[in-house]
């Protein structure tokens, strides 16, 4: 369980300074899927940032699995939105998902072994040796989501990963994450401006307001497994997207 | 057909870069038999004095010395330039004290230390080693320093996120990031060694190439001058043959992730694709 409150952030020394986050509150169950969900510059990639472990917080407190986070918790991986500046272009694909792998205390077989199943599980096997300038942007979130499947997180926390890539492969993705979510039985953290991505994928909605602070939480009582055709032409995705979409729009945006 | 033409094409190209120095060697072999000019002797002399000297008679005695030194001072420069541009990079406190002396001693041209680096290691190998690192280490240091700095931010906080420690982040991130600059300076520097080498060899000195030119031109052998004068082109040539050669092959990744790799490297990337069109064959 990852528990936030009072998570506050303001950058550089003044703590007069217009906060990045102002105050967020809330909690993620196990094995649940949360998307949070705000228009650019309220504080999301500052928040997940801080969720990570990337960078502190000003004051209050983030707990993971009962354990304050300070840097990096070793149950947690990260999936940046921007692919090609994540993926070391002088790796392999193989070496790219087994890179974080070697300082987990893993032996070369069982990382071979992880790196493999990884690459199963997003359609990837056989890719090894390609390098990520050689895949389709699509292939190259792929391979940054085997990344993170490969470190075998309980927690994943994910920042727009698929804001840059083309609607069909987008679609394509969000109906891969969805199984790999459930086959690995992780907890997903998905942030996302895309209202449509967030009501299709998520157990829960969280609105964000600038400077970031929850403005909604909503449950989405969307039956699973989901359809991209079927889930999206129920009325109550229309009434809960409709909901999110004046709940953005009423929210104050940054500068 | 079509293939046997565009063959065709880069057979000629190739042939065509030949053509100049071929005939410009020949054309200096034609005229010089006949001139009988002192400053020019006759192609076929300057051939054969080459031959007698460096087949293979002075290869130990100056060949073998100027190129290790040379090596020697460059080896020198790579590591310390590369590890203290790494360092410099890293720390804004350092890069901001230490950038006035770089820039002075970059500035500085390196044969004007010559007189001094004799007073301090005398007039053998380590004087001439010290003129090399003293030219070639900040070119490699200020790129690797530039490098350094241009590294992805979002590489460096996907490692930390993954708690890959600092050291290995040096290794497999900043450094092979910063590689491409650090390859551009160590090209340069290559150069400037080979320059600081002869000249080096020509101030007190009692081997090397470039005391064979400057003694022949002393004892007015005017040919084995010219020899000594090749062979330090071919050197240059031989050395950034192989220096290519070795960037491209560490830096295949740099040029492929920029697009800049002939067609079989990416063709074979596509390859990697999805394949609809098989599925579609057989649905039809």
């Amino acid at each position: 369980m990852l528990e936030v409150s009072r998570l506050r952030k303001v950058y550089g020394a003044d703590p007069q300074a217009a906060p990045a986050i102002e105050e967020v509150s809330f909690e993620v169950a196990d094995r649940e899927f949360l998307c949070i969900l705000g228009s650019s510059g309220c504080g999301k990639s500052t928040l997940l940032k801080c969720l990570s472990g990337l960078i502190p917080a000003s004051s209050g407190e983030i707990r993971l699995n009962g354990e304050p986070v300070t840097g990096p918790p070793e149950d947690m991986a990260f999936v940046f939105q921007d692919y090609s500046r994540s993926l070391l272009p002088w790796m392999t694909v193989a070496g790219n998902v087994s890179f974080p792998l070697r300082y987990k205390g893993l032996s070369k077989r069982e990382a071979q072994a992880a790196t493999d199943e990884a690459l199963d599980a997003v359609s990837l096997a056989g890719m090894h040796k390609r390098f990520p300038w050689q895949l389709s942007g699509g292939m190259q979130q792929r391979v940054a989501i085997a990344r993170a499947l490969a470190y075998r997180p309980k927690i994943l926390l994910m920042d727009e990963p698929f804001a840059s890539l083309d609607a069909q492969t987008r679609s394509g993705l969000e109906d891969l994450l969805l199984d790999i979510w459930r086959r690995f039985e992780v907890t997903v953290l998905f942030i996302t401006h895309d209202i449509d991505e967030a009501v299709y994928l998520a157990d829960r909605v969280l609105v964000l307001e600038a400077p970031a602070k929850v403005g909604l939480d909503v449950t989405v009582p969307l039956p699973r497994p989901r359809d991209q055709l079927t889930t999206k032409a129920l009325p109550e995705f229309a009434e809960l997207r409709g909901r999110l979409f004046s709940a953005i729009q009423g929210a104050p945006v940054a500068r | 057909m079509k293939d046997g033409r565009v063959i065709g094409r880069r057979a000629g190209l190739f042939l065509l870069q030949f053509v100049v120095p071929v005939a410009l060697v020949a054309g200096f072999g034609l005229w010089s038999e006949r001139a009988d000019d002192f400053f020019f002797p006759p192609l076929s002399r300057i051939a054969a004095d080459f031959a007698d000297t460096w087949l293979f008679e002075r290869v130990g005695t100056d060949l073998v010395p100027s190129l290790a030194r040379m090596l020697a001072g460059y080896a020198i420069s790579v590591v310390c330039g590369v590890a203290l541009g790494v360092l410099f990079g890293m720390s804004r406190i350092l890069r901001t004290a230490t950038d006035p002396v770089i820039q002075f001693l970059r500035a500085l041209p390196a044969p004007a230390m010559i007189p001094f680096a004799m007073l301090l290691f005398g007039t053998g190998d380590a004087s001439k080693v010290f003129i090399v690192v003293l030219g070639t280490m900040w070119p490699i240091l200020l790129n690797t320093l530039d490098g350094v700095r241009g590294v992805e931010e979002q590489q460096l906080d996907m490692a930390r996120s993954f708690r890959v420690p600092a050291t290995a982040r040096l290794f497999h991130i900043t450094l092979p990031a910063a590689s491409p600059r650090i390859f551009a300076g160590m090209r340069t520097s290559l150069g400037i060694g080979i320059i600081l080498m002869v000249v080096s060899e020509m101030v007190a000195s009692r081997n090397g190439i470039g005391y064979f030119v400057l003694q022949s031109q002393r004892s007015f052998e005017i040919s084995a001058m010219w020899g000594g004068v090749i062979l330090l082109g071919l050197i240059g040539l031989a050395l950034s043959w192989v220096f290519v050669r070795v960037e491209n092959r560490v830096l295949r990744w740099h040029r492929g992730a920029r697009g800049l790799l002939p067609e079989p490297a990416t063709a074979s990337g596509r390859t990697g694709l999805p394949r609809p069109t098989t599925q579609e064959v057989t649905r039809a």
